[in-house]
């Protein structure tokens, strides 16, 4: 599974010739392409930060430097004090959409993908065929019915239209009930015995026992969550509704731009996540394999 | 401070409270005016929400919603009315009307009723280095030739000849376009005038002088932001009267102002006198307050509208009796596009909507950047331009 | 969870859902049929009301009138249909977009996979690379575009690109406005884009490079193959097999999908505008016309799952999963 790759084990026969001319050469190739690799995949954060701290001046100098003349550290203060740049507004906008739309995914998303796998019921396999449609319509292309849906129960430029519509993610329920199906049914069986209910089995026994994977789907639901932009931008009509994503997009496009605004207001919504990359990437690499793997 | 949002949006909508939308300004500090307007008045709390990015879609949308404006500022499209979302201004506007232009008034009444108030009168012009125009040799142009040329010379490695936009420079300049070639897209019966040899080489012009390499063809910055031009990128770039006090400042007195040069021989030259109106939302909860404060703010409060004016960018007053007491706009390069504004100017037709513009521009687009032919590209849009006519005046 | 303890758990799982009816009898069903609704109820309802109800409501729309309006207006029939149909906007965007997911497709995964081999065979500073190569996944597409479109590619002579074709004495290219020569907009669509993404199917590769056996190696290297490409052909990409399946397939979806950084480096364009783009600016946009957009929304909808069924079945994504 895909776990092991937090052990990397050694590949056997490609390692026996190390030793060999060849396989000097070719490990410096190797390293030679992953560095020039890296250099560029870090070169997008690095202009970030070089034109979130010049002055609008070293941005727009006509002799490119790497190095900016000066740090300009009072840019931030001034990203956070422009009375046109919502910026504050739009990070706890984000922030709370992404922890609520992830908790309330998790919950029942495993809910429903527990009562999917383990509950015998004779029209289930009907239930679990209309979430799996809904894996079927990629959600991008609901979102003009979806706005419909939203404006009509007046939710547009509201947080209720922001988060509820997003707590629902068949995808979610789907990777649980496979999940699920796998979970070691010794353990529920002697829970029952002991004359647990189903609500009472999955809250002691199988919950507290997956923990490691209700992390996983949250780290990507998170970032999803908070990196998404189509839905934002359709419901948050008026600033004091943006996210991030919605409020750096009409930046980009607005009637003037101040570039090192921009680009720390860039620096500042994408440092959440670096968190939750340096703190969170076990678990962040396995929800990508879970995804990718059993989706 | 409501336009942080410390407003949820879900602004409770008692009779004393209102909703006020802007688009987003480039002039530091008119957010700030805004707010101090919206506060100063006492008959109900209103709330300035300020729109940075797509104010055309977010506006539309915003409408339909639950917390749409109460008032906000646009350009007036046959569309609007149509839908019945504008409320009529007459009762309010009738006492003043004698003091605004007739090309305001004209503007923004559709079968004897008048649905919006003009606030600002912004034309758009070009504006061009005087040092960098004499080291080349070039005059200010009066036709598109004359622009190619001079463009031509005007350009070396640093900077080229013109700016005119990068994403936008077809979509926001179709009416001035067609007006130098003595056009329009939709005739004043109308007819869609897209087939017309007329269109057909404006659109030709446009793409000798699009592909002639001394345009500059993307920025950071929009034709709505003076970036370019001071940053030396360029020696013309298409932009307002609001872009000319952060023109002076970089620039001194060595830039000048021009019209946007003539195409063909039924060709003029072109001032687009744009600018914002503003509105009030005939489905809104509270329309007899929304009057009242439109009224106060925008024909009573003279001093804020030239405050509004002209104390951040540059703006015309439409009010006769405000803008004779503008004496910034009467000196220098201001009074010079003053001057070329009544001189060249003109303005919106509500009949073009936003369905026909989308379908213009992307003839413009497939026509200027990608050669296409023009007869065939214009063909697919006078298609839409007509259907549309037909859906509206039948 | 080991690979061992998911093949044991789950004929137990079967074998005692297929005892359980038999032991407790009736009042069991009710009382499991409760509990059944307990846990899929709430999600059910949600996913009814956010998901069922808008298709339904767009599917009527789409036979009306609606313009600056959500409620059906007047009805037309399909003249929505016929309309888009015939639109060669909206036609244009679906052909765009299919050569767009025919590029982007392989591209990406060509790239995740090489990466994924040099990093699976790295012996020192291997978790350095993976963290680097992965970090732009937790990127958003905004923020990308906009490095790209304010940066690098911004078209004039302070831009990172431009400064560097300088030095080699070329002019500034107007990198996203085509001017009928080279579409220079596509290198930066392409390029962000694979930065964004690559990181996260270079990921799923590497997992699925990690559970190929050694041992299939060493069998390989004892039957004569040579280490390196024959061992690759032969040993590698057949175990990969259900890791392609699954980073082609997503891959595709999001392909189709593409709004975020179209809309941001581009805006409404004719020359590179996805479907999604157009149908937002159609009935989102200032022409606020909820029933042409429903009607396109429900084409794509319709033409997005043929595509993937059909993908699938070509790359045998059930079979992959047995």
């Amino acid at each position: 599974m895909a776990f092991s790759l937090l052990a990397p084990k050694p590949v056997g026969a490609v390692g026996g010739q190390s030793g060999s001319v060849r396989g000097v050469l070719g490990t410096v190739l190797r390293y030679t392409v992953l560095v020039i690799a890296a250099v560029l995949f870090l070169l997008p954060y690095y202009l970030i930060l070089r034109n979130g701290l010049s002055s609008e001046h070293d941005i727009t100098s006509p002799n490119w430097t790497f190095f900016p003349s000066s740090l300009h550290w009072e840019n931030l203060g001034e990203l956070f004090s422009d009375p046109s740049v919502p910026m504050g507004h739009a990070l706890l906008n984000s922030g709370l959409i992404a922890v609520v739309q992830t908790a309330g995914q998790l919950l029942l998303g495993s809910m429903a993908g527990y009562g999917l796998a383990r509950i015998p019921y004779k029209h289930a396999n009907k239930v679990f065929y209309s979430v799996l449609v809904t894996l079927m319509i990629p959600s991008a292309v609901t979102f003009v019915p979806s706005f419909v849906l939203v404006s009509s129960l007046g939710w547009v430029s509201d947080l209720r239209g922001l988060i509820i519509p997003g707590l629902f993610s068949g995808f979610v329920a789907f990777l649980f009930r496979q999940f699920f199906l796998n979970f070691p049914v010794e353990l529920e069986d002697a829970a029952r015995v002991d004359g647990l209910s189903y609500w009472g089995t999955f809250w002691r026994i199988v919950f507290p026992n997956s923990l490691q994977f209700y992390a996983a789907i949250a780290v990507i639901t998170f970032i999803a969550a908070w990196n998404s932009f189509l839905w934002p931008l359709v419901i948050g009509q008026d600033p004091s509704s943006w996210t991030v994503q919605v409020a750096l997009s009409s930046f980009i496009t607005a009637q003037t731009i101040n570039l090192h605004e921009v680009f720390l207001g860039a620096a500042v919504s994408i440092l959440p996540l670096v968190l939750v990359f340096l703190f969170l990437q076990r678990y962040l690499v396995e929800g990508v394999a879970q995804t990718g793997i059993k989706g | 401070m409501a336009a942080c949002g410390s407003n949820s949006g879900r602004a409770s909508s008692g009779a004393g409270s209102l909703q006020q939308w802007y688009h987003q300004y480039g002039e530091k500090g008119t957010q700030q005016a805004a707010l101090k307007f919206a506060k100063a008045y006492k008959d109900a709390a209103v709330t300035v929400q300020w729109v940075p990015g797509d104010y055309g879609s977010k506006l539309a949308s915003g409408l339909l919603s639950s917390s749409a404006p109460d008032v906000f500022e646009d350009q007036l499209n046959i569309e609007l009315i149509k839908t019945g979302q504008l409320a009529p201004l007459d009762d309010i506007f009738a006492s003043v009307k004698d003091d605004f232009t007739d090309a305001d008034v004209k503007l923004n009444t559709y079968e004897g009723k008048i649905y919006g108030i003009k606030m600002i009168d912004d034309p758009q012009f070009l504006y061009y280095r005087k040092s960098m125009f004499q080291k080349a040799g070039v005059q200010p142009p009066t036709t598109f030739d004359e622009l190619i040329a001079g463009a031509k010379k005007l350009t070396n490695s640093k900077t080229k000849g013109v700016y005119f936009g990068s994403q936008n420079f077809v979509v926001d300049h179709i009416a001035p376009y067609l007006a130098a070639a003595g056009t329009s897209v939709v005739s004043a019966d109308h007819k869609s005038n897209l087939l017309t040899p007329e269109v057909i080489a404006a659109f030709t012009k446009l793409r000798e002088l699009y592909t002639s390499g001394s345009v500059l063809q993307s920025a950071p910055t929009e034709w709505t932001d003076p970036s370019a031009f001071i940053q030396e990128l360029v020696a013309i770039q298409w932009c307002g009267l609001w872009a000319l006090p952060q023109i002076k400042q970089a620039f001194g007195d060595d830039f000048g102002v021009m019209a946007i040069p003539s195409i063909g021989a039924q060709g003029k030259q072109v001032v687009y006198n744009g600018g914002w109106s503003t509105f009030v939302n005939a489905k809104g909860k509270n329309v007899d307050a929304a009057k009242k404060f439109v009224k106060w703010l925008w024909i009573d409060q003279t001093q804020y509208q030239e405050e509004w004016s002209l104390d951040y960018g540059f703006h015309i007053p439409p009010r006769k009796s405000v803008a004779t007491k503008a004496t910034k706009l009467q000196t220098g390069q201001a009074a010079d596009a003053v001057k070329l504004a009544g001189q060249f100017g003109i303005v919106d037709d509500i009949a073009f909507t936003p369905k026909m513009a989308t379908a213009v521009s992307d003839a413009g687009n497939k026509i200027l950047r990608s050669g296409a032919d023009p007869k065939a590209a214009l063909g697919t849009a006078d298609g839409i331009v007509q259907s549309e006519l037909k859906r509206l005046f039948g | 969870m080991s690979e061992t303890q998911t093949s044991t758990v789950a004929p137990a799982a079967r074998s005692a859902a297929r005892k359980a009816p038999v032991r407790r009898k009736n009042r069991q069903v009710r009382g499991r049929t409760g509990a059944f609704w307990l846990f899929v109820g709430p999600f059910l309802v949600g996913l009814a009301i956010f998901i069922y109800v808008p298709i339904v409501w767009s599917l009527v729309l789409s036979f009306f009138r609606a313009q600056n309006t959500v409620v059906p207006d007047v009805f037309v029939g399909i003249k929505n249909y016929v309309d888009m149909l015939t639109d060669s906007a909206f036609l244009s965007s679906l052909g765009t977009f299919t050569l767009f997911a025919i590029f982007i497709v392989p591209t990406t995964y060509l790239l995740a996979l090489g990466l994924a081999v040099l990093i699976n065979r790295a012996r020192f500073a291997r978790t350095f690379f993976r963290s680097v190569i992965f970090i732009p996944a937790a990127c958003s597409y905004v923020v990308g575009s906009l490095v790209w479109k304010l940066s690098i590619f911004n078209g004039v002579r302070f831009g990172l690109a431009n400064t560097l074709i300088a030095t080699f004495g070329a002019d500034p290219i107007p990198w996203l406005s085509a001017t009928g020569g080279f579409p220079w907009y596509w290198p930066v669509i392409v390029t962000a884009r694979l930065w964004l993404q690559v990181g996260f199917y270079m990921i799923l590769l590497l997992a699925g490079l990690q559970q190929i056996p050694s041992n299939l190696y060493e069998a390989a290297y004892v039957d004569g193959a040579k280490p390196g490409w024959q061992t690759f052909v032969n040993v590698t990409l057949p175990g990969l097999r259900t890791a392609t399946v699954a980073v082609l397939i997503l891959n595709l979806i999001n392909a189709y999908q593409a709004f975020d950084e179209f809309y941001n480096l581009l805006g409404n364009v004719p020359y590179a505008r996805p479907p999604l783009v157009y149908l937002y600016y159609t009935a989102l946009g200032a022409s606020q016309d909820y029933g042409h957009g429903s009607a396109g929304a429900l084409i794509l909808a319709v033409l997005i799952a043929v595509v993937t069924i059909f993908q699938a079945r070509v790359l045998g994504f059930g079979r992959a999963s047995d």
